[in-house]
């Protein structure tokens, strides 16, 4: 079982919990349609362990929020439908934000729909 | 060069997209990520007053307000070489921060749903785990007003449960999970309102600062003392779960509620970290207190716990049955027990394993006292 990033020792979290049935999580992308890259850690060079995974949210209310963020002001939210192989999330610093360490088999972009 | 320090992320994804810093004097900034610069991350920078940066933390203060409406025209912009963990120096704007292309827009709240509860208030605008304690004591029915003594034996009592608490919920952890955690002084609490207004309450707040997930490690204590007083208007099922965290954790909480029967107090708390929703809220009356004590105190050895020590005899008193055992970890002390085995043939200098329980005391002072009993031993 590989994951789409080299991770260090210990990542993900023992706590991150496997994905095996069916959810819905939402990210910012950068265009319509979404590209790999918008799946990058953008933290990947760091060396902590929840830098390598993804940020995603379990509402679509809380990605339309971080738009307001200048960041993030041109982004377009994707939802993305997870599926048993996804790799693992867990629930990481202001609810509903998650980390999800995807797995490298997993197709993201086949399961990727950007909505706004 | 004006320098700042990240003190803590207020709001991540994919890195801290706001956080707070301080600089050399303890002056408050917020720092907000913007459009890179040459591929570069690149935050504005602003110094904020106290009051209003606890407002955007609770919730009732937008982002943008906090930048553009202060008494202070200065801002900049900074340029972080990687790590936000060094210093970062600060480049002065001279255009006014309210023409800048890249200002958050108005609406961007910390928090989306205010609350009214005081300790999910009190941990939004500290960023960190608070917990609200509350007691009755007879003294405190027609004033503010408690014993010194009744004070300080809450709050001893209550330090000395979330230790224990804690150190159950580390010891469920996996070695590698226990590796990666900062354990310093995470089992402790620190006072930060000694008498809030109503009937007794004290505000504590962990001291030690969430960590890089937003995440407290006294979180994990406080779920365990929660799971104890989950059912105490039901004397057997509270037994029950009590059983499940023998030793230790156990003494502790038989300790506060022998306290609460000797106060004459019920006891209220609640607590909450600033991602949550509600906070958690607990209670035992005094007239709940009661029973839970007759009960776990017929439990035999209810608070001890089982401890294996391997390491070289260095004192054996046969008569006292007194003994200390220089281990890896340091030397230990304790006694035989009595109907369990003597010290007699031990060779001093010699490796045994012993196998001890260790009880826990009281001292008049409220502290503890640990004693290792003996209760096997073998040559290693």
């Amino acid at each position: 079982m590989s994951y789409r990033e080299p991770l260090p020792g210990g990542c993900p979290p023992a706590e991150a919990e496997e994905i095996t049935a069916e959810r819905e999580v939402f990210r910012l992308v950068s265009a319509n349609p979404a590209g790999l890259d918008d799946f990058r850690s953008q933290r990947a060079e760091r060396p902590e362990a929840v830098f390598r995974g993804v940020s995603v949210h379990a509402e679509r209310m809380a990605s339309e929020k971080m738009r307001k963020l200048p960041r993030f002001k041109n982004s377009l939210v994707c939802r993305v439908r997870l599926l048993n192989g996804a790799g693992r999330i867990q629930q990481t610093f202001q609810p509903p934000h998650h980390t999800w360490w995807p797995l490298a088999a997993f197709d993201i972009l086949s399961h990727c729909e950007v909505l706004a | 060069m004006k320098m700042i320090r990240h003190s803590t992320t207020l709001y991540y994804y994919d890195g801290p997209q706001v956080f707070e810093a301080r600089d050399a004097i303890g002056g408050h900034y917020i720092a907000v990520m913007v459009e890179p610069d040459g591929g570069k991350e690149q935050f504005l920078v602003a110094g904020v007053e106290p009051e209003r940066l606890r407002q955007f933390r609770m919730g009732t203060l937008d982002l943008r307000s906090l930048l553009v409406e202060r008494g202070e025209p200065e801002w900049f912009l900074a340029l972080p070489d990687g790590d936000l963990d060094a210093p970062l120096s600060l480049q002065p704007q001279a255009s006014p921060l309210a023409s800048f292309a890249h200002l958050p827009e108005p609406g961007f709240l910390l928090h989306d749903r205010p609350t009214m509860a005081e300790a999910l208030r009190e941990a939004r605008a500290r960023n960190n785990l608070v917990m609200e304690v509350a007691v009755e004591p007879p003294e405190a029915a027609a004033e503010h007003r408690i014993r010194m003594v009744t004070l300080a034996g809450l709050l001893t009592h209550l330090q000395t449960m979330v230790k224990h608490a804690y150190g159950v919920a580390l010891r469920e952890l996996s070695l590698d999970t226990r590796r990666s955690i900062d354990r310093s002084d995470a089992h402790l609490l620190d006072v930060v309102i000694p008498a809030a207004p109503g009937s007794f309450r004290v505000v504590l707040e962990a001291s030690k600062l969430p960590d890089m997930l937003g995440q407290s490690e006294m979180a994990r204590a406080l779920q365990r003392i929660d799971a104890l007083f989950d059912n105490v208007g039901d004397p057997q099922k509270t037994l029950a779960m009590v059983k499940t965290h023998r030793g230790h954790l156990a003494g502790a909480y038989l300790r506060m509620l022998c306290f609460l029967v000797q106060s004459r107090s019920g006891l209220r708390y609640s607590w909450a970290e600033p991602n949550f929703q509600e906070p958690r809220a607990r209670a035992v009356t005094e007239a709940e207190a009661g029973p839970l004590v007759d009960l776990l105190s017929g439990v035999s050895n209810l608070g001890a716990e089982n401890v294996t020590l391997v390491g070289a005899l260095e004192r054996a008193d046969v008569v006292s049955g007194a003994w200390r055992l220089a281990t890896q970890e340091g030397d230990y002390s304790g006694k035989t027990k009595e109907g369990g085995p003597s010290l007699a043939g031990l060779k001093l200098g010699n490796t045994y394993r012993f196998t001890c329980l260790e009880e826990i005391e009281e001292t008049q002072g409220g502290r503890e006292q640990r004693t290792l009993y003996l209760t096997d031993h073998e040559p290693v």
